[in-house]
């Protein structure tokens, strides 16, 4: 008996709605990494993109536990000398593009290699409560309700 | 006796090599001295795989196998648990192939599981 392996042909994908208002932002970027890649399928195969379509809105409402908001800072260069920026957590939430939080912490657990790159392309961030993806009829997802440290009050 | 040329000994044990060497990149596929390091290596990258292949499969199948069981409410190491207490013998090969072609039976098997926890407990 030869053991199954997924042909990128034969991959069913869904679409998922994840409503991020409160949630937290780790927790739920691991169950929205294991979605994109494929794992809750028993057809996984890891060389293959296996994954669901994940949609997420109120990006902006993600919650962050502990001192995050301030303490948390992401750092980029911009080549020039000195020219070491950051921006914390929260300004970045505040600011123009809070969804790219949303997106950084899943994009950290993906791999970073063409495979990855191509599942990453399959999740989308929204800052507001409205998402474009209507026709593709996408199931929404409670993640609080699969364990009850998902989802905190602010 | 007869005159011998060399040459004809070493031209076939290039070839040989080089044959081993088709497609590989760059110079790999047809200067010999670079195709000689490359297909060394690749046969003892062969021979290693060839063990580490199983470790790999077995990993592979029980991430399936969690996958599947993860749809029944229960994770993979309850499950095996389950099976353990069940009396099922199956190995990790075939109930990951149930939980691919035959979702029914693995159902079954995730409510003998669960049965056979929850009376031990």
């Amino acid at each position: 008996m030869k053991t199954y392996v997924a042909k990128p042909a034969d991959v069913e994908r869904a679409w998922r709605v994840i409503d991020a208002e409160d949630m937290v932002l780790g927790r739920m970027a691991v169950e929205i990494a294991d979605i994109l890649r494929g794992k809750h399928k028993p057809t996984f195969s890891p060389h293959v993109d296996c994954g669901d379509f994940v949609i997420v809105v109120n990006a902006e409402k993600v919650h962050l536990t502990g001192n995050k908001r301030d303490g948390e800072t992401f750092y980029w260069h911009t080549g020039w000398h000195g020219g070491v920026k950051g921006r914390t957590l929260g300004e970045r939430l505040d600011g123009k593009h809070p969804e790219r939080v949303v997106v950084k912490a899943v994009e950290r657990m993906i791999t970073r290699n063409p495979l990855g790159r191509q599942v990453m392309r399959k999740l989308k961030v929204y800052a507001g409560p409205d998402h474009p993806h209507e026709a593709q009829k996408p199931e929404p997802l409670d993640l609080a309700a699969r364990n009850r440290k998902n989802k905190r009050a602010a | 006796m007869a005159r011998v040329k060399r040459g004809t000994t070493s031209h076939a044990r290039h070839k040989k090599v080089l044959k081993l060497a088709k497609g590989y990149r760059g110079r790999a596929n047809n200067c010999y001295r670079i195709a000689l390091e490359r297909v060394e290596k690749a046969l003892q990258y062969a021979y290693r795989d060839r063990r580490a292949r199983k470790r790999d499969f077995r990993g592979l199948w029980i991430q399936r196998i969690n996958a599947g069981a993860r749809r029944h409410g229960l994770t993979y190491s309850r499950f095996m648990h389950g099976m353990k207490l069940a009396g099922v013998g199956l190995d990790r090969k075939i109930l990951a192939d149930l939980a691919v072609r035959e979702p029914a039976s693995f159902a079954k098997l995730c409510d003998r599981a669960r049965s056979a926890v929850e009376k031990a407990a």
